[in-house]
């Protein structure tokens, strides 16, 4: 993927990452947290041109829940909600115990894709989120043993190294997602997108996450080098400085609408599998 | 050590928000808790409010004299 595939118009898959596990209706009221909350975003966000969704799962009190059964009741939901979503369940949890890790990927059916995150990341003033090799090979044996397909979450640059080691292991093509922020991630700066970009493996296809008020600049950019992007509640709270987004859907028509205005089609599910080697 | 951080409680309401379940509630920071940090304050996946809370540092010298609506330790 690169600025050729903008010229190309190929089509961007859009990610709506519509609740997370960090942040809940405290710092946004518009943030879904119960499974009918969460399914009525997803459909909405595929009504605007969303092509996969990313899943947590939480308790009715917004807190955060890992385990098989939870993840089963809000899967089950939103592919009740949606016509043809890709689902991608998150592995992501800083201090749960690899075990409940796992259970993300034991829903039946089980999700397309998941989330794969190649290693730490720091998180308040105590906390690492410590993704170990062992948890990360770990992880995704079950993926392959349950086709799903992995999301490379590259926290930073040299998270791409980490994830050379499984790179041959991936059913083609290997999917990337370059986070930009604050603390472990890297710092959101265009010239830094344009080194990750320019130093992913070949063949990579790549998504661009910026949290906060770097995902509006960090995913346009991303949508000029080629790549996918994701936005959402999860990662972003704002629609703009001091407003507060009204909903998962306002982000997505607002990706939707720039990356027409650039000529980047939008992909649909169909398409999205298609790119993705999704069978 | 007590099985949840004295500073947490659960309510529904605080200034103006409001919420249908009783969410976390940090009595040190008087504003209620993200999702994640509660794990902390409830010592839940091995975590402690103890090692794990800089809030708790921050506040623990209050226990015994200022904190309304949590037990002291």
């Amino acid at each position: 993927m690169t600025y050729q595939s903008y010229l190309d118009g190929e089509p961007v898959i859009i990610t709506a990452a519509v609740t997370g596990g960090v942040h809940g209706k405290e710092a946004n009221p518009n943030l879904p947290e119960t499974p009918a909350e969460i399914a009525a975003a997803a459909r909405a966000c595929e009504g605007a041109g969303a092509s996969i969704v990313h899943l947590h799962a939480r308790k009715e009190n917004g807190e955060r829940a890992f385990s098989t059964d939870a993840f089963q009741e809000v899967t089950d939901a939103v592919r009740s909600a949606t016509d043809n979503i890709i689902i991608q369940h998150s592995t992501g949890g800083t201090a749960a115990p690899d075990e409940l890790r796992v259970e993300p990927l034991l829903t039946d059916p089980a999700p397309e894709m998941a989330s794969l995150d190649m290693g730490p990341l720091n998180r308040y003033g105590k906390l690492t989120s410590e993704n170990t090799r062992s948890l990360v090979d770990r992880l995704h044996e079950v993926m392959l043993d349950r086709n799903i397909k992995p999301e490379l979450e590259v926290f930073n640059g040299g998270h791409l190294n980490e994830s050379l080691r499984i790179i041959d292991d991936l059913v083609a093509p290997p999917y990337i997602n370059l986070v930009f922020g604050g603390g472990t991630t890297t710092i959101p700066h265009p010239r830094n997108l344009c080194t990750l970009a320019d130093t992913l493996p070949p063949g990579t296809e790549f998504n661009i996450l910026g949290f906060g008020p770097h995902q509006l600049p960090m995913t346009t950019q991303g949508l000029l080098l080629g790549g996918h992007v994701r936005v959402g509640l999860e990662d972003n709270l704002y629609y703009r400085r001091g407003e507060l987004a009204t909903s998962n859907e306002q982000l997505v028509k607002r990706a939707v609408r720039i990356a027409t205005e650039l000529g980047r089609p939008i992909a649909t599910p169909k398409q999205a599998r298609s790119i993705l080697g999704l069978k | 050590m007590t099985s949840q951080c004295p500073f947490l409680i659960y309510r529904k309401e605080h200034g103006e928000q409001s919420f249908d379940t009783a969410r976390a509630f940090c009595t040190a920071t008087d504003s209620f808790v993200q999702p994640m940090r509660a794990d902390i304050c409830n010592n839940r996946y091995g975590l402690t409010h103890t090692t794990d809370c800089e809030i708790y540092d921050a506040h623990q010298s209050t226990l015994d004299t200022d904190v309304s609506g949590a037990e002291t330790e």
